[in-house]
């Protein structure tokens, strides 16, 4: 078995991905949750080291190497996959389901690279397969969104590709080791093309623009792969570069003042992923085993709740086709079940005890305070008032209770519900068993959550973030505006830079074709009719006039055998 | 909310003024936990920033119709 064991689990998927292509319905389904699972339990029976290695143009690539940092990206991962695949069971859209795979694929090929190239060959993969799905959502809207998505991370990969080149013509390795800011312009070239992944202002408005056009199953995905996978490439690039600690707590302020902003539910999630990864980067940035414990554990953690809670508004989006919260409320008596399960992942990601954010949150900000960064302590907790304010009660007062607009709901597949449920359950499980979780983290280091502090801490904060919310709630209700955020600079210049750059190249086209067209009108005006030119000033005429042309065919005829008697002769006699 | 939610938001609140007052010392002391209740006041002015903050930015700034970016099509 160790044989099978030792396949990477990328090619796990990509070969279910390729199934999926031939597979009727009925079995896709079930290949989607059980592939992952598979992988999963092989991947645990693997200890540290290196199992598959490949030559490509003279690099040695290493395709699958098992480190214990990647195992618990590796871990959850897969296992999201194969819950999300179960709350996709009812689909019968085989490019979303194929796509899922892949992207499958590359997040854990990026987790278990061994070297830059096989991480960028990764890297690419998840960017093109994620962005179907958001095509697969099939409105002008989402093709849209995901065109710009698109073209966000070929840019980001690039810039990635850019600092893998110099890199290797620096160092003469493509070994996955850690950079430092002294490397210069390779460090930080690769450090901008992670940053588009792991959506650091203000590379990420890709994040809260596409997510919530991609389709209700797709957006489960893309809340869990690409910028977790990208945290854990920090972690191994970065680790202990103080700039990630100030840009991390940047990243958690920022998805907190525009989720007050945002109006439509799963865009309000979305910003606060921005929030939650990026206590993770202050947590990569801090570099004590703490607080890189914290990032390792807090991505867990975060999978497990922020699918949840992306499940939970797909699942009202599936029922009233309305996402905005000006569209939706008093939906409570409706939609119980759905709404008990998303206020499991809103304690979770609010950081309530017994719940899996808790658990690791608060290693990040305990790590802060240890570290003597108080005011990364204090702003990382002002962080999670406001992710409590939006995703704990923004987010179900006006979806679920508010103005009750009499929706129509149309019932949910169960399978739906099953998804949520083990997640729900999984969240409650690592909050009640941290201990599931810390034994699996790679550095070495302590820590206890349930402590006097932590509560005096964590109680009252929650507590208050309410009475505050409930004051001021009137003011929180969703506003039909959109919130221009930094994509205003490629959405609103687009206009300009197809003047600036398609413009001209159509006007040199169009002129090329113009004289093309001359030239075709001389040529043809010329020698469209070469009996016209024995009749000059009388035209060219498509009828054989012998008045006009039988004598000066005839002379040339004359002349043309003339001259090849005269030129036979000449040549015969020459020799 | 009625009283009896007022008084089951209190019960935590109490119960993490007494360990405050009378639990353990935490392990590397910031000067703020000698305040009393910090943290709910904390919680309460944090909410109440975040919301009067991010809608004047909002206001001021980001708030757009929302065919601001069709328009151009």
């Amino acid at each position: 078995m160790t044989g099978i064991a030792e396949l990477p689990p990328a090619l796990w998927m990509a070969l279910a991905a390729v199934l999926m292509v031939v597979l009727p319905k009925a079995a896709r389904a079930g290949v989607a949750v059980v592939v992952p699972l598979v992988a999963l339990a092989l991947l645990t029976r693997l200890e540290p080291g290196t199992y598959l290695t490949a030559g490509l143009a003279g690099f040695e690539l290493v395709l699958f190497e098992v480190t214990k940092l990647n195992f618990v990206f590796g871990v959850i991962f897969l296992l999201i996959s194969a819950v999300a695949a179960i709350y996709a069971w009812h689909l019968d859209d085989r490019t979303q389901q194929v796509a899922a795979l892949l992207y499958g694929a590359g997040a854990v090929g990026v987790t278990f690279a061994g070297d830059f190239l096989s991480l960028l060959i990764f890297w690419e993969l998840m960017a093109v397969a994620s962005a179907w799905l958001v095509f697969a959502r099939k409105t002008d809207d989402s093709v849209r969104a995901g065109f710009r998505y698109l073209m966000v991370h070929f840019a980001g990969g690039s810039l990635l590709l850019g600092g893998i080149i110099l890199h290797h013509a620096q160092t003469g390795s493509l070994e996955l080791t850690a950079l430092s800011p002294e490397q210069g312009l390779p460090a930080w070239l690769i450090l901008l093309g992670v940053a588009v992944n792991v959506a650091l202002p203000p590379l990420h408005a890709w994040l809260p623009d596409a997510y919530p056009r991609a389709t209700v199953t797709g957006a489960i995905f893309m809340s869990a792969l690409t910028t977790k996978s990208a945290v854990y490439v920090l972690l191994v690039l970065f680790a202990g570069w103080d700039l990630l600690i100030y840009a991390g707590v940047a990243m958690a302020l920022y998805g907190v003042v525009y989720a007050v902003l945002a109006n439509d539910i799963r865009q309000i999630l979305a910003y606060h992923i921005i929030s939650q990864v990026g206590y993770m980067v202050a947590g990569v940035g801090i570099g004590t085993a703490l607080s890189m414990n914290g990032a390792a554990a807090h991505a867990y953690s975060h999978i497990l709740y922020k699918a949840l809670l992306f499940m939970g508004a797909g699942a009202v989006i599936q029922a009233t086709g309305k996402s905005k919260l000006t569209e939706l409320g008093g939906l409570a008596r409706r939609m119980k079940w759905v709404l008990v399960l998303f206020m499991i992942g809103a304690f979770s990601i609010s950081g309530f005890p017994l719940f899996n954010g808790f658990i690791s949150k608060s290693m990040i900000v305990s790590a802060a305070g240890k570290a003597h960064l108080d005011g990364v302590m204090l702003l990382l907790l002002l962080a999670s008032v406001g992710t409590f304010l939006h995703t704990g009660l923004k987010i179900p007062v006006f979806t679920f209770w508010g103005q009750d607009r009499k929706l129509e709901t149309r019932p949910i597949p169960r399978n739906m519900y099953v998804a949520m449920g083990i997640l729900a359950f999984l969240c409650t499980l690592y909050g009640v068993a941290p201990g599931l979780l810390y034994s699996m983290l790679p550095f070495e280091a302590e820590y206890h959550p349930y402590t006097a502090y932590h509560l005096v801490e964590t109680v009252p904060l929650l507590t208050f973030t309410f009475i505050g919310f409930w004051v001021l709630r009137e003011k929180l209700a969703g506003e039909p505006y959109l919130a221009v955020d930094t994509d205003w600079f490629y959405r609103r210049s687009a206009p300009w830079a197809d003047r600036l750059l398609v413009g001209p190249v159509n006007a040199c086209f169009a002129a090329g074709a113009a004289l093309r067209g001359r030239v075709v009108a001389f040529v043809e005006r010329i020698w469209g009719n070469p009996r016209a030119w024995f009749r000059p000033g009388r035209g060219a005429s498509e009828t054989f006039d012998p008045d006009a042309e039988r004598k000066p065919l005839a002379w040339s005829l004359a002349a043309i055998l003339f001259f090849s008697v005269v030129l036979s002769l000449l040549l015969y006699f020459g020799r | 909310m009625k009283p009896l939610h007022w008084i089951l938001l209190a019960l935590p609140t109490l119960g993490a003024l007494a360990l405050q007052l009378f639990g353990p010392e935490h392990p590397y002391p910031k000067p703020w936990d000698k305040i009393p209740l910090f943290y709910a006041a904390f919680g309460f002015v944090g909410c109440v920033l975040i919301i009067i903050v991010s809608k004047a930015l909002g206001k001021a700034f980001l708030q757009k119709p929302e065919d601001y970016y069709d328009r151009d099509r």
